[in-house]
């Protein structure tokens, strides 16, 4: 291995990480392991192997309705974080006015708070006001947790950019708009990609503010795996968690295609 | 663009690059504005609000206003059930980040000073599952350290006759902190890893061919050069331990309430807002205090200071 791992201690910290490894994979298989179990109730060790919970879960309106929310709460969350972020990151870079860094602190704060505080004092708001489309709520309350996301991903890119091309294009008589679309737009692309998949994941795993806004008519997907949790001990549930499990790999490989993890998480 | 624009651009002077695309400074600026106003209205004034209501008093229809009142603050302090989850959470919290410290550190060093393909494999154990739902990985978790002969840990040691009788870790502070720990655990290695990345690897050899032993580089050399990444990391670990609700929900049951639980409660089956609302600020109280002290450690250089 390296030479600067060498003797006892060495042994210690390969052991120690190992460890760690399987601590954090076993949670995980063990679901998928007990979603194919040939057994009314969730036991270990799984016994026989059968797809009948897929079956039964992917025939479960509660599930499928919940998965539809989901997945287009989390994109049009996408949409809106971008649609906030991205400017404001161009601002926090390209800007130099007053108060900029109280200004970045500000729009990252969300980051800090807890998240279930957030969602509570959403609430109240929302309710003061007569808001009662738990669909707008949690649009709102996912683009507050989500937006900080974008800025940090778009922020770091937009400073690798190579403000000379946008003077050449613009002196070669492109407007600003062109301009952007055409030279700026594809240098921090990557950046935008990232910000773009923590907001859908983020708003797709949301537990902490969704629990506020969300009613009984509109229940994300998490918040109907924590019902069934509760009330279901056959091997649907392993099933719906393992199908979750599944699409966030599948976010997982497109990071990492895109960006890379490393860089895509660097604070 | 007019061929006038044109000069005035390839003209422009090289201190007012800033301003050379986004001419004049104000138009940058404003690009935030969006933004601003938004999280202005859903998030500064809520949570401003919230901090208001937790001064005040609900009557019976269920409306906050005057008087203002310290009382609900009273209560989180002198009833003793309230009190006592209030404890448990710093505790479980602290337990948990210290855990995660001494846990991670291994794990981000392996990540930083072996071959690419080692480090790639652990990034990918260490990140994947922090997209997957809070809710899947405490169910998991469930699973494993049930009660009672079916539980996956129980199995494996009494098939092992390590014990005769079921051991009980579901629905204790232990099972939350085990909980916690996997949950949060990235939040750990990351900034250590990326502190360790940026230690020049100079130091360490310099100390080694000047005759120190292992132990002896890390302690005076890596140990000390980490620390900011430490403290970044304890400081996320704690904040969102502390601010957690899935996993004491799934794993503590009614013996390990934590914070977030307790206002759960408060406003979905008490309807008390006022008090909902002081235990969410003492919560938020307690996260930036913890903030709030990583931020004069790190930026004091406190941690850096040559031995």
């Amino acid at each position: 291995m390296d030479e600067h791992f060498s003797g006892f201690g060495a042994y210690v910290l390969y052991a120690i990480t190992a460890a760690m490894m399987i601590f954090i994979i076993a949670p995980l298989l063990l679901v998928m392991a007990v979603s194919v179990s040939d057994s009314y109730f969730v036991t270990f060790p799984p016994q026989g192997f059968t797809l009948k919970w897929y079956i039964k879960v992917l025939q479960e309106r509660d599930f499928l309705e919940a998965m539809r929310l989901s997945i287009l709460l989390a994109l049009s969350t996408t949409a809106g974080s971008l649609l906030l972020g991205v400017p404001a990151s161009f601002a926090l870079v390209r800007g130099n006015f007053f108060g900029m860094a109280a200004m970045k602190a500000f729009l990252l704060s969300p980051l800090i708070f807890p998240a279930l505080v957030t969602g509570l004092a959403l609430l109240q708001v929302l309710t003061k006001l007569g808001s009662e489309d738990a669909r707008v709520n949690l649009l709102i309350g996912h683009v507050v947790v989500t937006s900080p996301y974008v800025i940090r991903t778009v922020v770091t890119s937009l400073q690798l950019v190579d403000e000379n091309l946008e003077d050449a294009a613009r002196t070669l008589g492109a407007n600003r708009l062109w301009t952007f679309w055409r030279v700026t737009l594809p240098q921090i692309a990557s950046g935008v990609a990232a910000g773009g998949l923590f907001a859908f994941m983020v708003s797709f795993d949301n537990y902490p503010v969704t629990m506020w806004l969300a009613n009984s008519e509109y229940s994300p997907v998490p918040l109907v795996l924590m019902r069934q949790l509760v009330n279901v001990f056959d091997p649907s549930v392993p099933a719906m968690s393992t199908i979750i499990i599944l699409m966030a790999m599948v976010g997982v490989m497109l990071l990492e295609k895109l960006v890379g993890l490393r860089r895509a998480l660097a604070t | 663009m007019t061929s006038d624009e044109a000069v005035a651009v390839v003209g422009a002077q090289p201190e007012t690059r800033q301003g050379s695309w986004w001419r004049p400074h104000l138009p940058a600026g404003l690009l935030a504005l969006p933004m601003l106003v938004f999280l202005t209205y859903f998030f500064f004034y809520p949570a401003i609000s919230l901090l208001f209501s937790s001064i005040q008093t609900q009557n019976s229809q269920g409306i906050i206003g005057r008087p203002f009142t310290p009382v609900h603050y009273a209560r989180l302090i002198h009833i003793e059930l309230y009190a006592r989850v209030f404890w448990t959470t710093l505790r479980i919290s602290l337990i948990t980040s210290a855990l995660a410290t001494v846990l991670a550190y291994p794990v981000a060093l392996v990540m930083v000073k072996s071959r690419p393909l080692v480090t790639r494999i652990i990034t990918l154990i260490v990140i994947a599952p922090l997209v997957v739902s809070v809710v899947v990985r405490g169910y998991g978790w469930q699973l494993i350290l049930a009660n009672g002969p079916k539980g996956m840990l129980n199995w494996i040691l009494m098939t092992l006759h390590i014990v005769e009788a079921p051991v009980s870790i579901l629905y204790t502070e232990k099972a939350v902190v085990i909980g916690s720990l996997h949950v949060f655990f990235p939040m750990m290695v990351l900034p250590l890893a990326s502190a360790l990345g940026k230690i020049d690897r100079n130091l360490e050899d310099a100390a080694r061919v000047l005759g120190a032993p292992w132990w002896k580089v890390f302690l005076r050399v890596t140990l000390p050069l980490s620390m900011p990444g430490f403290v970044a990391g304890f400081t996320l670990v704690f904040s969102l331990t502390a601010g957690s609700f899935v996993i004491p929900a799934i794993l503590g049951g009614a013996s390990a309430l934590m914070l977030g639980n307790l206002i759960e409660q408060q406003i979905f089956v008490v309807y008390d807002w006022p008090f909902g609302a002081a235990i969410a600020v003492v919560l938020v109280g307690v996260v930036f205090a913890v903030n709030g002290f990583s931020m004069w450690l790190l930026e004091g250089r406190r941690l850096r200071r040559p031995s």
